[in-house]
């Protein structure tokens, strides 16, 4: 069974995020970018698969810059087997980055899709359901449990109040949750070796697909700083800066 | 040692102490002074759980003034005090002293980063300022200030000069007397030595600052520093890698220091039974590597400008394997993970810590030298107490191997002690043939004073002893500290 798998390229997790001096955008220069953690999950899971038997090749896809390649090679250390870069410049909507997956699922006829439920840049959440809808796959979102047999994936869902269980049928994609498993660490001899696996790059022309974004970012802005607390003398003095101040009470 | 003074202390005190809180309650405001015990406790207990006697009162001053104040009086009334940081030392230096009570003077009010000038790469700042504020604080401004240690969120800079502190980026960066540009102190007499010039040169006459870098508090107070910043690292890399032996390690280190630019900012050794202490500590780390090998190296490259440090480690990487130095390894394909490595390197030290009694060391080594030591002093212990287990780690980059002991698991508390006091003496009789030192970077303070006047010949024990009656005659500041108390008149009780 071919597994296919979607990475993203986006601001490290730990990186504290800056926004550009004129509000046009989060500023990236020299900042820290990695793979998705949510990806990352993905990834692990697909290479899980593959050690079980059950998959037997895994194709990671990027979509983004041309330094998306680094998350792609970072995938093959940790067992993809290729990588397919769909590079474009362009700051990609989801129903962009769902058509050009689905146009790379058709030539690539997997049976199974992972990938993360959400990025961490936008946390959007919206490619997997797009997918599915896209190519008619069955849909399982917020993974944290799976098992593959007999043509099925059994799909544990963290939902709110508890946990459902579907049975889908493959083909399916499914999006990956915090839960699902801990990522491995990629290793030296691995990255060494993930060097000579094939990457191919594509770009949206070639799928005929366009990605020209239908919305305008008008601004980004810091959240506003959380003022200092003060310490209030008596109730009386509460009750008024309650009143007067911070108006919550009348 | 005991917890609290002998009696007479505290009643002969009484009239002097009541004095001395009056004049501090005046002088400081109620925030500036401590009485209570339940207050003072904090003071009298550091990491490593040593605990110290009840002090006379706990001083909090606001200011470099303030200081000098508490100080003045308290030279007057031959009162001695302890200076103290974060409560973070290893050695028992800061802890107020049982024989004759103290006042603890604490920096912790004083928290100001006075000024940050970015052309200069330097900033200064109170002594109370708490490390990781200030890492933060000149990150914030896309610097570094590279003093780097698993106490950074309690100690304070005023202590990480006082103690000359270590840590994990030593190789690249120095310790702390190299990070120090200029340096405020009130001497033990009250008077206020201001060095707080920003100069990364200045050669003009004795270097008076390095006196008090790593004097312990003994000779002084530090008030206020200017440090040295360096530019903010743009891109780090943290990788594990997997050797056969200490020895493969310390080649490891060589190639690593001339194969990546001298880029390397950190190079920790750790045995595997640490991964097994972390994970025990820390049940949701988990083993980096797929299979456990007899010593790991946690390595950490940083640079700021564009480098590709990846082809770096990779290249390093490969020749090690090549040469039959390196058998596995894993790099940290983002910041987070490379946290999780680091956080291995800390849990360990936990996991070291639910073991109970045991000996910590901090030997300082020539860097060559270290894999021998190791060798040595793992059989000296094997022969000696071949149930006791050695847990030998350490920032072996520069030379700094942390040789602990755990003692045999079934013996009794006293049986412990006697065993590791055994093992420590034989472990400290053997540095010396390897020209090592037997504090890298902890200090002497209490707990290393037998050992360490043991190291030194005359002519270094009389310039010490000389250096700290030139400053402080009466022997009020830590008394006791790194050097015994010296004059006859100290040995009297003062109260």
């Amino acid at each position: 069974m071919k597994v296919l798998v979607a990475v993203k390229r986006v601001i490290d997790y730990n990186v504290k995020i800056r926004v550009k001096a004129d509000n046009s955008d989060v500023d990236l220069a020299n900042v820290k970018m990695a793979m998705n953690p949510f990806c990352e999950i993905a990834v692990e899971e697909a290479v899980r698969l593959k050690e079980k038997g059950i998959a037997s090749e895994i194709v990671a896809v990027s979509i983004g810059p041309k330094t998306a390649q680094e998350q792609l090679r970072t995938a093959m250390a940790l067992g993809a087997d290729r990588g397919i870069l769909v590079e474009t410049d362009e700051a990609l909507e989801s129903l962009a980055v769902a058509k050009l997956l689905s146009k790379v699922i058709e030539e690539e006829q997997p049976q199974l899709v992972l990938m993360g439920k959400q990025a961490i840049d936008t946390d959007n959440n919206q490619t997997t359901q797009m997918v599915s809808a896209l190519t008619g796959f069955a849909q399982g979102a917020f993974t944290s449990g799976l098992e593959v047999a007999d043509g099925q994936a059994k799909v544990t869902r963290e939902i709110d109040g508890g946990l459902q269980t579907l049975n889908l049928k493959l083909p399916a994609v499914i999006s990956a949750d915090l839960r699902l498993n801990e990522p491995r660490y990629a290793s030296l001899p691995n990255i060494m070796k993930a060097k000579r696996k094939p990457l191919d790059t594509k770009t949206p022309a070639d799928f005929g697909v366009d990605v020209a974004p239908r919305l305008k970012l008008l601004k980004v802005e810091a959240p506003a700083e959380r003022q200092a607390g003060i310490k209030v003398g008596s109730v009386d003095e509460l009750v008024d800066k309650l009143k007067n101040e911070a108006k919550v009470i009348s | 040692m005991a917890s609290t003074p002998p009696a007479h202390h505290r009643t002969i005190a009484a009239s002097q102490q009541a004095e001395l809180v009056a004049f501090l309650q005046d002088t400081l405001g109620p925030k500036g002074v401590l009485t209570e015990k339940n207050d003072t406790a904090r003071y009298c207990i550091d990491w490593a759980g040593t605990t110290g006697a009840t002090p006379l009162a706990v001083a909090r001053p606001a200011n470099t003034e303030e200081v000098a104040a508490v100080v003045r009086y308290c030279h007057q009334a031959q009162i001695p005090i302890v200076p103290q940081g974060g409560g973070s030392g290893l050695v028992a230096g800061a802890l107020p002293d049982a024989q004759k009570a103290e006042l603890v003077l604490s920096l912790e009010r004083m928290q100001r980063i006075r000024h940050l000038d970015p052309l200069n790469f330097s900033v200064s700042v109170d002594a109370g300022c708490v490390l990781q504020t200030l890492k933060d604080a000149v990150e914030a401004e896309d610097f570094t200030f590279p003093l780097a240690l698993g106490a950074q969120g309690s100690c304070q800079i005023g202590g990480n000069i006082a103690t000359n502190a270590g840590g994990l980026n030593v190789l690249r960066y120095g310790m702390m007397r190299a990070l120090v540009l200029g340096i405020e102190v009130v001497l033990p007499d009250g008077r206020i030595l201001n060095d707080m010039k920003a100069l990364h040169k200045n050669n003009t006459g004795y270097d008076l600052k390095q006196w008090f870098i790593g004097a312990e508090g003994t000779l002084g107070i530090v008030t206020g520093a200017v440090l040295k910043l360096s530019p903010k690292p743009t891109s780090t890399r943290t990788a594990m890698m997997a050797c056969s032996d200490v020895t493969a390690a310390m080649r490891l280190y060589a190639q690593a220091r001339r194969s990546c630019c001298d880029l390397l900012s950190a190079f920790e050794l750790i045995p595997r039974r640490c991964i097994e202490l972390a994970i025990e500590a820390s049940p949701e780390l988990s083993d980096p590597l797929d299979t456990p090998y007899p010593v790991y190296v946690l390595m950490e490259l940083s640079a700021s400008g564009p480098v590709s440090l990846d082809s770096m480690i990779e290249g390093l990487f490969e020749a090690g394997l090549t040469d039959g130095l390196l058998l596995d390894g894993v790099l940290a394909s983002s910041d987070t993970q490379a946290n999780q490595l680091w956080m291995i390197r800390e849990a360990m030290l936990e996991g070291q810590q639910l073991h109970g009694l045991h000996l910590r060391t901090d030997i300082g080594l020539p860097i060559s030298a270290l894999s021998d030591f190791h060798q040595q002093a793992s059989a000296m212990v094997h022969a000696h107490s071949p149930e006791s287990e050695v847990i030998a780690y350490g920032h072996v980059g520069d030379g700094n191997l942390h040789f602990n002991i755990l003692p045999p698991p079934q013996l009794n508390e006293d049986e412990k002690a006697a065993v590791l006091h055994n093992l420590e003496m034989r472990l400290f009789a053997l540095v010396p043939q390897f020209n090592g030192s037997i504090s890298a970077e902890h200090g002497i303070g209490r707990l290393k004073q037998a050992p360490f006047l043991e190291t030194l010949d005359e002519t270094e024990r009389q310039l010490m002893q000389q250096l700290k009656l030139l400053l402080d005659p009466d022997e009020l500041m830590c008394p006791g500290r790194i050097l015994p108390r010296q004059s006859q008149r100290s040995s009297d009780s003062v109260f």
